[in-house]
């Protein structure tokens, strides 16, 4: 792996609400390089969405975030608001999840994109616009100088999506962050969207952390993987190392329940039984635990002994967080 | 723009059947009250035959629905009562004729008109301002003290009577500290600062007491607002803090600000009765009340009228400025 842009480690967010202190994110470390995709998998509430925030220093002011974010090695976490206003949208962009709520519905999505570059780059209003239609043009607008000028009620879900990438990258960002950037879209549309993703990465040589819950994307774009649960990695790897060698029962329960293509129809899907635990609710042991179908074969250990990240022998960077030692479908 | 040019003629299309409706209601039901607008007219001692005379003169002795299209023509063509040398006449736009004040309704609302509108319109701007900028603020420091302090100031507009704030400002900053003229009008093109000057104290009793419902409006607004997720895009877009909640923040708040703000001044100019009495001005609220102290009906009727035509014309405003506003209203 290339020197990675963007890295993060030991990041731990902590909520205080009026029931308490709630750790969202427990203890979390990736990193990507340029050009390459890490891909975030979890359960709604496994805290991938609060790590991309407190990446972009955008969660609330009851969030304490502690740990290091490095852009080029430079420390983001502790930066004033002022310093990291110069990093969003510049260095590290955002792509959302729902389009139509991203974008502001009062102004033109050729001045919301212009809007992003201005505010990076002193330039007249009149450049910015052109920027702005240029970029529209790349992400496939067509006729991007008229449609520049429309308002974002005025274009289909895939259209927006297009425009929130084209406002993402119109900075040529080091890192793009995509939250579940076609979770909101046809599948049809889904398709076109990664392709665009993964066609600006490659020409830009952006970074990419995309957060999905959608294994089938995941196996499609990514080059790493991290699998959140509870706030912590339950494993790391490549891709390949999770679609064929997946080593936490976790993991394994994901792509049990994922549709494919090349096991026979009869064969059901299989579910996960009950449902991620609230954050913070288990302190003692393995957060998966009693969701576990394995912990019979290890048995106390899972109560007692929060499982850390553990290299997988001969499987190079591939790492899991269970007290299993084999891989579970061999025991 | 052609989508905005062909939203106005609607609604304005919309605002002529809403008047002419309003205008047949109005005048129903003013002229179906026991009052006798010719019995006033025709003096004492009062014989049959001069009330005959004079409710001819008036016209009230035709009926109900001629008097109303008389009453309708009279404000495309204007009238005459009566004829040869006593003969009266209203010119068009013609809203009535008060036989006790004798002169037509138009030119006594005309007359009026400019007291009034100095004292609403001084007292709007004034109290948008201060409204929009209280809650803004009251939103941004949500449940600290700044927040606390604006709506406690809200709370206390609400429910101040316009003329004990009146009062109590003419007796502290009129007599007590002999700061600004007590009473009186004087016209904007008189002396500007006269004007400005004998107008302050009932601009900002207004102002305060009106702000108090923007306060509130702007700060819930805001405080939605601010959770929407094209604020978290400014964020992430590197927009400043200023830039994400005026920029972004406080178009979607204004658009129900402004629809309050339309009616509200729409009210108030067709007469802010209570300060006018207090501070003894002569505009279209003290016109109307002296009316009804005087069942000088065509007067009642054509301020009413009038007021109602106001409101319309906010409304068609609003719609209009919402349009402008919120490209999704124009487009849709």
């Amino acid at each position: 792996m290339a020197e990675p842009v963007l890295e993060v480690h030991d990041l731990h967010v902590t909520f205080s609400t009026e029931g308490g202190l709630v750790p969202a994110v427990d203890g979390i470390d990736f990193a990507v390089a340029p050009g390459e995709t890490l891909a975030i998998v979890g359960e709604s509430g496994s805290g991938k969405s609060v790590s991309s925030a407190a990446v972009m220093g955008l969660l609330p002011s009851n969030a304490d975030v502690t740990g290091e974010v490095l852009l080029d090695g430079r420390e983001l976490i502790g930066l004033p608001n002022d310093e990291l206003r110069k990093i969003r949208g510049n260095d590290i962009a955002m792509v959302f999840q729902d389009a139509l709520s991203a974008l502001n519905p009062y102004y033109s999505v050729g001045w919301q994109v212009a809007e992003a570059y201005r505010l990076h780059h002193d330039v007249s209003k009149k450049k910015a616009h052109q920027r702005a239609i240029e970029m529209l043009d790349k992400v496939g607008i067509p006729d991007a100088a008229r449609r520049a000028d429309g308002y974002p009620h005025e274009f289909s879900g895939g259209m927006r999506q297009r425009v929130v990438i084209a406002m993402a990258l119109v900075n040529d960002p080091r890192v793009l962050i995509a939250d579940e950037p076609t979770t909101a879209l046809d599948v049809t549309v889904q398709a076109q969207i990664m392709q665009l993703l993964e066609d600006v990465q490659a020409e830009f040589g952006t970074a990419m952390v995309l957060i999905s819950h959608d294994l089938g994307v995941v196996a499609e774009v990514a080059d790493d993987v991290l699998v959140m649960y509870a706030g912590r990695a339950a494993e790391r790897g490549t891709v390949r190392d999770l679609f064929y060698r997946a080593a936490h029962p976790y993991s394994l329960g994901l792509l049990g329940a994922m549709p494919r293509v090349d096991v026979p129809p009869k064969l059901r899907l299989t579910t996960i039984p009950g449902s991620p635990p609230t954050p913070g609710s288990i302190t003692t042991g393995c957060a998966f635990q009693p969701r576990c179908a394995y912990t019979d074969r290890v048995g106390e250990r899972c109560i007692t002994e929060r499982p850390e990240l553990t290299p997988r022998p001969g499987e190079g960077d591939h790492e899991a967080a269970c007290h299993l030692g084999r891989r579970p479908s061999d025991v | 723009m052609p989508d905005l040019v062909w939203f106005i003629v609607r609604r304005l299309f919309a605002a002529l059947i809403v008047m002419l409706a309003l205008s047949l209601a109005v005048y129903l039901v003013f002229y179906a009250i026991p009052a006798d607008p010719a019995h006033l007219a025709c003096g004492k001692p009062c014989t049959p035959d001069r009330l005959e005379q004079a409710r001819h003169f008036m016209q009230l002795d035709q009926s109900t629905l001629q008097q109303y299209l008389n009453f309708l023509k009279g404000i495309v063509a204007g009238r005459t009562f009566g004829d040869g040398a006593a003969a009266v006449h209203c010119n068009a736009p013609c809203f009535g004729y008060s036989f006790p004040l004798a002169r037509p309704v138009t030119t006594l609302i005309m007359d009026r008109l400019p007291i009034t509108a100095s004292i609403a319109l001084g007292a709007a701007v004034l109290w948008l301002l201060l409204g929009v900028s209280l809650g803004v603020i009251a939103a941004l420091n949500r449940g600290r003290i700044l927040d606390r302090l604006a709506v406690g100031v809200a709370l206390l507009g609400v429910s101040t009577p316009s003329f004990l704030l009146g009062l109590l400002a003419i007796l502290v900053f009129g007599f007590w500290l002999n700061m600004v003229p007590v009473n009186g009008y004087v016209p904007l093109t008189e002396s500007p600062v006269d004007w400005a000057w004998h107008l302050i104290t009932p601009w900002i009793v207004l102002a305060i007491l009106q702000a108090a419902s923007y306060i509130r409006l702007t700060r819930s607004q805001m405080l939605e607002e601010l959770n929407l997720d094209y604020i978290t895009t400014a964020r992430a877009k590197g927009a400043g803090e200023l830039r994400v909640v005026v920029t972004h923040g406080l178009r979607g708040v204004l658009v129900p600000v402004i629809t309050l703000f339309g009616l509200d001044l729409g009210g108030l100019l067709g007469g802010a009765i209570l300060t006018e009495k207090v501070f003894s001005m002569q505009g279209l609220g003290d016109l109307l009340i002296s009316a009804v102290g005087q069942l000088d009906v065509a007067v009642v009727v054509g301020v009413t009228l009038f007021s109602a035509f106001l409101i319309i014309l906010a409304n068609l405003v609003v719609d209009v400025v919402h349009g402008v506003l919120d490209p999704r209203v124009s487009h849709g």
